[in-house]
């Protein structure tokens, strides 16, 4: 470079003014562009629904949100709220609902990961792949074929007992789903995959020398359960239990499905219904302020996450040759687990995929008989898919899919990249506001979304644009968690190395950067894209005709009383996201092998 | 008495549906208050064989006895937890969630009631053997991994355990810390005076902390003896490679003779005159074994003994001597010169095979060699047999 400046400048410059001075002029790098719209985007979309929450809770919102003064200033809602007895009904059942659910959750989870990877337990690989294939169902999916199941009129297991007991034909029950212990059980065991591939993981990288060592020190089983391995597990089990609380308290679809022909209702629901009564007009500022409480119960946990993982978060230790960790001889209690093992996945898994099937090949929904079977038709599913709102559901929801893991995975990239890399004053804001919108429930993001886009002159409302911003901002902070460690992971000077080579930001990001980056960006696109169009909380709360997707085709079919049709796109709707899932699991076994 | 007792164990493992032997029958008797090593390269066993001893692992057959008791026979196997042991782990297996105090206390907690005062005495006791009292309150998280080291040895040794199991201690310490930690390790064992198994693949610690040695190999003990025998006399090529650099020199016997004990073998870098206290068969085909600090060098041929005509490929000077690598008749050899030595690459040099230094190994295995009769018995060698 040295050689070549001089004779760049040569026309203008005398051969002894030192060209430092040129360069000194300040100029905007692209780095700090680069930085500067990553973090004006993410202020947009993480900020603008909170403070349309905190708006709407606190202003008079008969005649709609305010967003210019003269602010409507109000603490009616909250007074309204508080003074209704109903409000502390839902608290209590939002409580009991997932606090029920994440004990069954971990509860199943621990004794399956213990089960597999520490004993003898026969057909392990199986096991392990059957107790994660649920994933791909979605829990509105499996909330469905709950109640086709064991709904108390005509649920299909209900109809067995009741000719087994000799009940009459009028009758009902005996089991009722609609009731807060099925909702748990159902939430629980749809939480199952993911809690057990979180505490089996960590169950498996730790390191079975910890174990022995206490072996030889003379503990002998249970004690080593009880003191070495369970405390170890601690750090991991903290972190899984407060990622799952969100996840049930955001959750809509379990609690419509399952809680409302019950009438119970938890705050995820009582913020879906404040704002999309079945009749009469939306209240937002009651619906903001269930939003609040919400976005509140969220947070608790985040705010003593530190304090419960207690010291234990710096758990590093220096890793000798790996053996494997000692298996456990089952031993007169094998019988049980395999058969606790195998009826749990049976009751989980297949239970309900073959109910769905069932349903979706009758004409009407009845019980299993010689008729029935006579009865087997697809030409419901000849009726479902050809249907125009069946293919444009089918099309919203791949672009939505798409869309949104585009969004927030290259939203997401770029904000790891501020993280890791930039030595800019606003790091720790791209930090804390990639981090918020995974404490803000989905609930709580759909309806600040939405008053946003009923406010402002976009022409966003009401298309499937505005689910894309929703789910763009709720996933931002999953996307960001895996980039960041993918970026940690490539050394600075990879792109110093660029710079010196003369390459600008752009070419640093389009020629070293992405490429490095690849693998963890299409791991994340697929996570994202997964869960979006398995995501019910948004396109229901941001619903409308003209943006409806699968999952929110499901629900408007099953609100509507059509069994056979919601059976069908459930079958469909599994269908793609298992394929999905294969996709994404393919895809993370391969980088793992490289 | 023997404080372990190993016989004919058998351990088989199944990988990708394949049977793999990890110990082949080995057999083996440690004495009361011994040192003993397993060594061998990384796969060769000594570790599987270690865990045997431990309880970790489920031989498919023989015997192990601890101090009397057996623990591994074809009627039962006791539990770990009830075997009278302690152990040390490669990667020290410090537990992350409790204190130094907590880990050391472990063994005395989980084991039969003690009352408080014992346990706090005990740990202490343990503790200042290591010299780690002073660390008693801190996390185990707070520790450097030579602390962490020492930890571990104070957990195996709390409970005064009949047999200490080390299993390569120090392979995770850096070098300076590693040699100061082998004489401590020794010491402390030396002063308690527990029997001790240790598995290695370093010669160099196998050497200087041992009693015994067994170096293992593919599953079987190759060699057994103590320190100087399995250094001096290795009884094939793989352990004389193993334990240090060594020269290999193929040839056949010639003849005997003229002194009693000496062969002349017809070699590859010509006649060699070597010292054995086997006898050999003329005709035989054998192997030299020689140790690089064994030659000698010189400009001129030395008369009397050895001499043969070598060209310096390179010699590195290293401080303490002069590593020097030959071409000798075809074959490339090491000798270890002295630091004055000043032979440049192309020098011609002699080099000068003491036959007394030269060890024969029969192409059968067995070895022959000169007389051990200036081994002396290991200063603390309590049972060493000769």
């Amino acid at each position: 470079m040295a050689a070549t400046a001089p004779e760049r400048i040569a026309p203008q410059t005398p051969p002894h003014t030192p060209v430092i001075r040129r360069r000194r002029r300040r100029r905007i790098s692209g780095r700090a562009v680069l930085s500067f719209v990553t973090i004006a985007v993410l202020l947009y979309l993480v900020l603008g629904p909170l403070v349309m929450l905190v708006l709407a809770a606190f202003e008079d919102t008969s005649g709609g949100v305010r967003i210019r003064p003269p602010f409507p200033w109000t603490t009616a809602n909250f007074n309204h709220v508080f003074a209704n007895a109903h409000t502390y009904t839902v608290l209590w059942s939002t409580i009991i609902f997932s606090a029920g659910a994440l004990a069954f959750a971990f509860a199943v989870s621990l004794v399956f990961a213990w089960l597999i990877e520490r004993t003898d337990l026969p057909a392990r690989t199986t096991v392990y792949v059957l107790l994660v294939a649920p994933q791909g169902i979605p829990a509105l999916v499996s909330a469905i074929s709950w109640s086709l199941l064991l709904n108390p009129t005509n649920g299909f297991l209900n109809l067995v007992l009741r000719s087994v007991f000799g009940m009459g034909a009028g009758s009902r029950g005996p089991i009722n789903v609609y009731s807060l212990p099925w909702m748990i059980l159902v939430q629980g065991m749809a939480l199952v995959p993911l809690t057990f591939l979180l505490v089996t993981a960590s169950l498996r990288g730790m390191n079975a020398s910890l174990e022995d060592a206490a072996r030889t020190s003379g503990a002998g089983f249970a004690t080593i359960v009880r003191r070495v391995t369970l405390p170890l597990l601690r750090p991991a089990i903290i972190g899984a239990l407060i990622y799952e609380f969100v996840t049930v308290v955001e959750a809509v679809d379990i609690p419509l499905v399952l809680g409302l022909p019950g009438h119970i209702t938890v705050l995820s629901t009582q913020v879906y219904n404040a704002s999309h009564p079945p009749v009469g007009l939306p209240d937002y500022g009651a619906s903001s302020t269930y939003g609040i409480f919400l976005f509140a119960l969220a947070l608790v946990p985040l705010l003593f996450y530190n304090k419960m993982l207690g010291r234990s978060g710096s758990y590093v230790t220096v890793t000798g040759k790996s053996f494997r960790p000692k298996i456990q001889k089952l031993g007169r209690w094998r019988p049980l687990a395999i058969a606790f093992t195998w009826a749990y996945i049976f009751v989980s898994f297949v239970l309900p995929l073959l109910m769905l099937i069932w349903a979706s090949i009758q004409p009407y929904f009845g019980t299993l008989s010689r008729q029935a079977l006579k009865r087997i038709t697809f030409t419901s599913y000849h009726k479902t898919l050809t249907s125009d709102l069946f293919t444009s559901a089918l099309k919203n929801t791949i672009v939505v899919g798409i869309a949104a893991a585009a969004v927030s995975m290259v939203l997401a990239m770029l904000v790891s990249w501020i993280i890791v890399r930039s030595r800019s004053r606003f790091r720790w804001m791209a930090d804390v506001l990639a981090f918020m919108p995974h404490a803000i429930p989905g609930v709580v993001i759909g309806l600040a979304t939405l008053l946003i886009y009923l406010l402002l002159p976009l022409h966003v409302y009401g298309t499937i644009w505005i689910i894309v911003i929703a789910m763009g901002t709720q996933y931002v902070s999953l996307g960001t968690r895996l980039t960041t460690g993918g970026i940690a992971q490539i050394q600075p000077s990879l792109e110093e190395a660029a710079e010196a080579s003369g390459a600008k930001a752009r070419h640093v990001w389009r020629r070293v950067l992405v490429p490095l980056l690849r693998p963890v960006f299409l791991n994340g696109f697929l996570l994202v894209f997964l869960a979006s169009i398995q995501n019910l909380t948004l396109p229901l709360m941001l619903y409308s005709t003209g943006n409806l997707v699968l999952s929110s085709l499901i629900w408007s079919r099953w609100d509507y009383g059509d069994a056979t049709g919601t059976a069908v796109l459930s079958v469909v709707m599994t269908v793609i996201t298992v394929i999905a899932a294969l996709f994404l699991r393919g895809l993370s076994g391969k980088r793992q092998g490289e | 008495m023997a404080a372990i007792r190993v016989d004919r164990l058998l351990h088989q493992y199944v990988d990708r549906g394949k049977a793999v032997t990890a110990v082949n029958n080995v057999s083996f008797e440690v004495e009361e208050n011994q040192f003993y090593t397993l060594l061998g390269p990384s796969g060769c066993g000594k570790t599987t064989t270690l865990r045997c001893i431990a309880g970790l692992e489920t031989p498919v057959g023989g015997t192990i006895e601890l101090g009397g008791t057996v623990v591994v026979s074809d009627r039962g196997i006791v539990p770990t937890h009830r075997r009278d042991i302690g152990m040390v782990f490669q990667d020290y297996a410090v537990w992350p969630h409790m204190s130094v105090f907590d880990n050391v206390a472990f063994p005395l907690k989980v084991g039969k009631r003690l009352s408080s005062s014992v346990v706090k005495d005990r740990v202490h006791e343990a503790l200042a053997l290591v010299n780690m009292e002073q660390y008693v309150d801190r996390r185990a998280t707070q520790l450097s991994g030579g602390q962490q080291q020492r930890l571990s040895l104070a957990r195996a040794l709390v409970r005064q355990p009949k047999v200490l199991l080390l299993d390569e201690p120090l392979s995770n310490l850096d070098a300076k810390l590693r040699e100061q930690m082998r004489k401590e390790l020794r010491l402390i064992q030396r002063r308690i005076k527990v029997t001790t198994i240790f598995v290695t693949h370093d010669q160099v610690e196998a050497l200087s902390m041992s009693n015994r040695i067994a170096v293992m190999n593919h599953g079987v003990i190759v060699q057994e003896g103590g320190p100087r025998d399995i250094y001096l006399t290795p009884n094939s090529e793989f352990v004389a490679a193993f334990i240090g650099a060594t020269n290999f020199i193929h040839g056949t016997v010639t003849s005997q003779g003229p002194v009693v004990g000496d062969y002349t073998v017809d070699s590859t870098v010509g006649p060699l005159v070597v010292r054995s206290e086997q006898e050999l068969t003329v005709g035989a085909p054998v192997t030299i074994a020689v140790r690089p600090e064994s030659l000698t060098l010189s400009s001129d041929p030395v008369p009397g003994m050895n001499s043969v005509e070598a060209q310096v490929d390179i010699g590195l000077f290293v401080g303490e001597s002069v590593d020097y690598h030959l071409e000798m008749g075809g074959l490339l050899m090491r000798a270890k010169g002295s630091a004055r030595s000043r032979f440049r690459r192309h020098d011609k040099v002699f080099v000068g095979i003491p036959p007394e230094d030269c060890t024969v190994i029969a192409e059968d295995g067995a070895t022959s060699s000169r007389a051990v009769d200036h081994i002396e018995g290991e200063a603390d060698s309590v049972g060493q047999t000769v």
